[in-house]
């Protein structure tokens, strides 16, 4: 019924168009047209498509919740919760789907055939409210075109309006994302103590289950301490910016001052190809061959290795960082003017010499940039150590050990069945929005490394 | 007495050809400017004193150049010396990203000249002051050349050029990017490098030419028309030509 009703206003739209285009061609022969025939078509299918969409959508989303007020009114008197109520209206839509399979009682019964009278009411009153739209502001859009007023000014009024509401959607999602964070981290923070959650050293939740009841607030006390997932974090970023920087930055130079144009043909794709690389192969990658080989060749050196390593972790995701690093910084390089290059030549400097002294600081704030994307990359990925670093909160800068991170931490805890309202999933909550500060710390920062480099050179 | 001696150059970019069987003869401690149309192969002609055409992958130099009786035009020449020997400033003022100080002391610290910090600070104060930037700057030589004015980088880059006390200076089009004031103190300097140094001057500036050279050569298509005292060919070229490009009836 949507579908159709949808796909009618859509279907309406295109026609309008091609007919106010073609009145514009009509209007032409007599007098003198006030903007490009499209642009009357463009507004008379903005009129027909936008008020109706937009009635369609504010129906769609209100006509639930006022169905259920009807509905539950008959048990206002049975003083009944939130959520008894909130039973009553699932099994009473699930009556009237007939998918019910419980006791059905004669109120229950009566509440289905109301439901499904107020349903058939609403869509048909959707129905004849949207035709009604579609009539007046058609005739409405009409009028003016036949008067031949201007049409650019409320088709490029329109469009910029469209755009608007795009931002505005993408805007307000985001917002809504944080204050969500927000809100289920404070709760969190109700029951654990902020201070407790920074500070403490030990990351143990699962200690706070307790079948029935408040867990005790004293095993609350050291459960949370998020240091060592922060520890363990940086940490496995630390050996993977080792593995990635070096490797990344040398062969970005490679690429954008040395290699000859044959090579860079194959080179640059080839190294992207590993950008394309699905983060959960990576994971199992250093989980099953990495980690195995680690821990081998630690054992053969005498050494003590678990199986599930931070090295291991760290080097994979290095690895997986190193193109964002070589093609970033190989975009930079290549960004620093000719001129600066011929300069140094001209003044009798090698290769070697101009890029160190000349190219490379020149490009050094793009590189540090790209430096600090990756970094917050590597802080906010999930599948590798979630598969190969370990699901153990170790406090630890043995890089042999196995160590956990809040990315793999936020999985743990909210795989599974969980409880809302508990501590422990209330912690995922806190550990996301401090994630979430920490790179977005990092991205403000790179961001404006790079403007400030691309103002130099502009 | 002649300083640089080209004969029967060519160069080609790819299968195309730029330079047509130039030969010239530059006379030490003079100015020598090369004029004529955009893309008449002025600029390609200059770049191969120092090489610079090098950088071009497509780019392959034929014939001889000879400066002092050294070939410049061959594999097995010293790049790195013979650019120290040939100093370069450019269309564009392009001072690297450091301080004033620092571009001043690129040229000799790459080629291990100043065996000492006072060595190195005196020698950056005769090259500013050579390019008669000194005054306007000695106050802070730690700020970002960059930042300076585009006159003022064009002589810090002229000051970069002299650092290494070079025996000629190349300068393709110095002053295109300069307001007049800034050309006069480019053009007023040049005058005073010549007693050092042999300049060959690339400019558009039919006037600059005649103010700054005394040797002028015209180039059209690839080919070097004519090429004489400045005197002769701005009063009275041999070659119809050069009369009318001069006289600015084409071009």
């Amino acid at each position: 019924m949507n579908l159709i009703l949808v796909t009618f206003i859509i279907l309406l739209a295109f026609t309008s168009y091609y007919f106010g285009r073609k009145k514009a061609l009509v209007i032409q022969s007599s007098q003198r047209l006030t903007a490009l025939p499209k642009f009357y078509g463009y507004y008379l299918a903005a009129w027909c498509a936008a008020p109706a969409l937009i009635i369609f959508v504010l129906w769609s989303v209100f006509e639930p919740s006022i169905v259920k007020t009807f509905i539950l009114q008959d048990y206002t008197d049975q003083n009944l919760t939130k959520n008894e109520l909130q039973l009553i209206y699932t099994k009473v839509k699930a009556l009237a789907a007939g998918t019910y399979t419980g006791n059905i009682t004669n109120f229950l019964d009566e509440s289905a055939n109301k439901y499904i009278q107020l349903k058939g009411i609403a869509n048909s009153a959707k129905v004849a409210i949207i035709l009604a739209i579609l009539i007046f502001s058609l005739s409405f859009a009409y009028r003016s075109v036949q008067k031949n007023d201007r049409m650019r000014e409320p088709v490029e009024i329109f469009l910029k309006w469209v755009l608007f509401a795009a931002s505005l959607g993408a805007v307000l999602v985001t917002i809504g994302i944080i204050f969500s964070l927000l809100f289920e981290a404070i709760r969190f923070f109700q029951a654990v103590k902020i201070f407790d959650f920074i500070f403490g050293t030990h990351w143990y939740p699962a200690k706070t289950f307790v079948r029935d009841g408040q867990p005790d607030p004293e095993l609350m006390k050291d459960a949370f301490g998020a240091v060592p997932l922060f520890a363990g974090t940086f940490f496995i970023a630390f050996i993977a910016m080792c593995v990635a920087i070096p490797i990344g930055l040398l062969s970005g130079i490679y690429l954008s001052e040395y290699a000859g144009r044959g090579v860079r043909k194959y080179a640059k794709p080839i190294i992207e190809i590993l950008a394309g690389i699905p983060t959960v192969v990576y994971g199992f990658f250093a989980a099953l061959t990495v980690g195995p080989f680690v821990k081998e060749i630690g054992n053969a050196m005498g050494l003590e290795v678990s199986s599930e390593s931070a090295l291991a972790a760290g080097a994979v995701m290095g690895v997986m960082i190193i193109p964002f690093i070589s093609s970033l910084s190989d975009d930079v390089i290549t960004a620093v003017p000719q001129n600066l290059r011929d300069g140094s030549y001209a003044m009798g400097a090698t290769k070697s010499e101009t890029v160190k002294k000349v190219i490379f600081p020149a490009a050094l704030p793009g590189i540090v940039g790209s430096i600090l994307l990756a970094v917050s990359r590597a802080v906010g990925e999930t599948m590798i150590v979630v598969m190969a670093s370990g699901l153990a909160a170790n406090l630890t800068m043995n890089p042999l050990e196995s160590t956990s991170t809040i990315t793999a931490q936020i999985v743990v805890i909210l795989i599974g069945d969980q409880q809302f309202g508990d501590p422990k999933t209330q912690s995922a909550f806190a550990l996301g929005i401090s994630l979430f500060i920490v790179t977005l710390f990092l991205n403000v920062i790179a961001l404006s490394v790079v403007k400030k480099y691309r103002e130099k050179y502009e | 007495m002649s300083k640089i001696k080209a004969e029967n150059v060519n160069v080609y970019y790819g299968s195309k050809q730029a330079l047509f069987d130039v030969s010239i003869d530059i006379a030490e401690k003079e100015v020598t400017a090369l004029i004529g149309p955009s893309g008449c192969g002025k600029s390609t002609f200059l770049r191969c004193l120092n090489r610079m055409n090098d950088v071009i992958d497509i780019c392959r130099v034929e014939g001889s150049i000879k400066m002092d009786n050294l070939e410049l035009n061959s594999r097995k020449l010293d790049v790195v010396r013979l650019r120290e020997n040939v100093g370069m400033v450019f269309q564009k003022p392009n001072p690297f990203p450091k301080t004033i100080y620092e571009n001043v002391a690129y040229g000799p610290t790459i080629h291990g000249i100043a065996q000492s910090k006072e060595e190195m600070d005196q020698i950056v104060e005769t090259s500013l002051k050579k390019a008669a930037l000194w005054n306007e700057v000695k106050d802070r030589l730690d700020e970002i050349g960059t930042g300076l004015s585009g006159g003022q980088q064009q002589r810090l880059c002229i000051a970069r050029a002299i650092s290494v006390s070079p025996e000629v200076i190349l300068m393709d089009e110095p002053c295109s990017a300069l307001d007049p004031i800034a050309t006069a103190q480019i053009e007023e300097l040049i005058d005073d490098l010549k007693k050092e140094v042999t300049i060959v001057i690339v400019t558009h500036s039919m006037s600059q030419a005649a103010r700054v050279s005394q040797k002028t050569g015209f180039f059209h298509l690839g080919k070097l028309i004519e090429f004489g005292s400045t005197d002769k060919i701005f009063k009275n070229p041999d070659k119809q030509q050069t009369q009318d490009y001069i006289t600015g009836r084409f071009g």
